[in-house]
């Protein structure tokens, strides 16, 4: 192969390489974009669950509160019985599974949206709304053995001038304020207003006559798991859950907020690889195209190679030398341009929609029916593995092409066509 | 004669025609001869014959004494590569590339070195007199300058015979006269076999032997 008789025909025909190379870049860029967006959005339905450190939150609908007085369980959170945390931790795939307890509490002054979790000493082991521990804006955050000491979002500290070491009163309990939080840094998922010890919470509950009254609450249960479970059998555990806590079960995860994300992100995650591959092969049959018309326009030159000594091998290595430049070039150039996609993709932002059964403000209050939602910008990121994938397929289709077509070009009978002027 | 090709008895139709009947002649090492004959007599397809580019459909050609009529389409173009130089009457250059190119042409799928392969067509250019050409394009030659590195081309491979079709068909009869001129000198210098078709008496006659072709036959052998 002569590399510069190869790159001498490829500028002379400079148009026809430029077009080749245009659609090659077109369709590799199309394949990698595509994945990249599909990648991001995917990456973006996991954001709600990762900002609180968890991959599944499983819930349990439940009935509406007969009286809303005092401590009541909202209608999405059922109590979740001992027996069904403990099973739902010895699932395979199931890493860890953080507990908690959420309840309204209606006082005749005030209400609260109180979360009972689970301290945590280390960010490494919190699983779920353990991971406020990082969010602390002043104090401390709560500890083990704490009891009757709350922590309190900042912002709704602000709204009702709460202070550090002040109390407020939960279900006739007095707590004692030991830290702020910033909630806004751990998403809207297991948002509350007043975070206390599970144990506490699960005190409150188990004597709340609202919650007893419609609900079968026993020492130890919570009602709202956060399960941190193996990427690779995420999906498998979220079914698991879903039969384990039955027909009312309400299971969020990654996939549940990929179904809410809309109709373009369905669409790319179903067909991503079928458009992408679709625009490939497009670009293939225009580079066929493209080395077909050249090698018709060199006859006389392929006929000459024959008369002049060139083996048959010969000829078809330096004609499928030109297809593989061309479709290794348009693979780099469809690289570029997918970066520069996936540049533009990252300044866009995606909203993901937090489902109404992880809202923890009841709908007849105030701003508690408007819809909630996380915006944050799209991470889409260029998968290395199908690039590299879509530029090897690229070069070797380029390689295959010109296999062909030079292997059918090679056959010439130099006789014929060196006789013909 | 000291043989160097030998044609025996060779036989070629396309469909119903019989382009070449019952051809022999004998090349020898320094041979130059001329085959002529009017349009349609045979005179390219056996020239063809003789270059291995066409096989016969009965008959064999001896180079050196070996047989090369039951070679595949490969072995022959090696053997080509090896022994034949052939020029054509449209000169058949590469159009993209530049003379020196051209003529380093079929050398490319060798082992050889770009420059070695370089230093080899200079050689040749110089030989023909186009060694100030070297850069040129077709498109910018003359007709007689490419027929020039069209010969420089053929000579590249230090053949033992260079087969010439009509070499003087597309030139004028000045320019004619000039590429027969240095066929002559290279069939002197080089004693390289050669051997031209051509339609023209007068071309044939700078030949030192002439083979006449009628309807694919030979019909008249001059010396």
């Amino acid at each position: 192969m002569n590399p510069g008789y190869l790159f001498t025909e490829l500028l002379q025909r400079r148009r026809r390489s430029l077009a080749v190379v245009i659609s090659i870049a077109l369709g590799v860029s199309l394949f990698i974009s595509l994945q990249a967006y599909g990648a991001g959005y995917r990456q973006a339905a996991r954001a709600p669950m990762a900002l609180i450190g968890a991959d599944i939150a499983a819930q349990r609908q439940g009935d509406v509160p007969e009286a809303f007085e005092g401590p009541v369980f909202p209608h999405s959170t059922a109590p979740i019985h001992r027996d069904e945390v403990e099973a739902i931790r010895s699932l395979p795939g199931v890493e860890s599974v953080g507990e908690a307890v959420l309840f309204w509490d209606f006082d005749p002054d005030q209400f609260l949206v109180v979360l009972g979790l689970e301290p945590t000493v280390s960010i490494d082991k919190a699983v779920g709304p353990g991971r406020l521990l990082t969010a602390v804006r002043d104090g401390r955050f709560l500890a083990q053995n704490d009891h009757l000491k709350a922590v309190v979002d900042v912002s709704f500290a602000e709204e009702n001038s709460i202070k550090l070491d002040d109390t407020v009163l939960i279900a006739g309990r007095t707590f004692s304020i030991v830290g702020l939080v910033d909630t806004s840094r751990t998403g809207q998922v297991a948002n509350a207003n007043i975070y206390i010890p599970l144990v506490d919470a699960r005190e409150i509950a188990g004597s709340a006559a609202s919650v007893l009254a419609v609900h079968d609450f026993q020492k130890g249960d919570s009602n709202i798991l956060f399960i941190k479970a193996n990427q690779a059998q995420a999906e498998n555990v979220t079914e698991a859950v879903e039969e384990l806590l039955g027909d009312q079960s309400l299971v969020s995860s990654a996939q549940s907020f990929g179904k809410v994300l809309g109709a373009s992100f369905q669409l790319i995650d179903q067909f991503g690889w079928v458009i992408g591959l679709t625009g490939l092969l497009v670009a293939i049959a225009g580079l066929l195209r493209s080395i077909s018309s050249n090698l018709r326009e060199r006859r006389r030159d392929i006929a000459l190679m024959r008369a002049v000594g060139w083996l048959r091998i010969s000829i078809v290595k330096q004609l499928t030398a030109e297809a593989v430049v061309l479709s290794f070039a348009g693979g780099i150039a469809g690289l570029g341009i997918a970066s520069v996609i996936t540049f533009i993709l990252n300044q866009t932002s995606v909203n993901i929609p937090v489902p109404w059964e992880l809202s923890p403000t009841p709908h007849f209050l105030s701003g508690g029916a408007l819809e909630m939602g996380l915006t944050i910008p799209l991470p889409a990121q260029i998968d290395w593995i199908t690039a590299s994938a879509a530029l090897l397929l690229a070069v070797l289709c380029g390689a295959g092409v010109g296999i062909v077509l030079a292997g059918r070009a090679a056959n010439i009978k130099p006789a014929e066509v060196l006789q013909d002027e | 004669m000291n043989s160097l090709l030998q044609a025996e008895n060779l036989h070629k139709t396309f469909g119903q025609v019989e382009a070449v009947r019952d051809v022999s002649l004998e090349v020898g090492k320094t041979d130059f001869l001329a085959i002529i004959g009017r349009s349609g007599s045979g005179k390219t397809t056996a020239l063809h014959l003789l270059a291995g580019l066409e096989s016969p459909n009965s008959g064999r050609i001896l180079f050196q004494g070996k047989d090369i009529s039951p070679l595949n389409e490969d072995s022959l173009a090696l053997w080509r590569r090896e022994h034949v130089g052939l020029v054509f009457q449209s000169f058949y250059l590469i159009p993209t590339l530049s003379a020196l190119e051209n003529v380093a042409f079929p050398l490319y799928p060798s082992s050889m070195t770009a420059k070695e392969r370089h230093r080899q067509a200079i050689t040749r250019l110089k030989q023909v007199g186009m060694g100030h050409r070297q850069k040129h394009r077709p498109g910018q030659l003359s007709g007689g300058e490419q027929q020039r590195v069209a010969i420089a081309r053929a000579l590249i491979n230090n053949p033992n015979l260079i087969l010439a079709d009509e070499p003087t068909g597309n030139l004028d009869s000045e320019t004619g006269a000039e590429i027969m001129q240095l066929l002559r000198k290279l069939n002197l210098e080089d004693n390289v076999a050669v051997v031209i078709i051509t339609h023209d008496p007068e071309v044939a006659a700078e030949a030192d032997r002439v083979i006449k072709m009628k309807d694919g036959k030979i019909v008249g052998n001059k010396y």
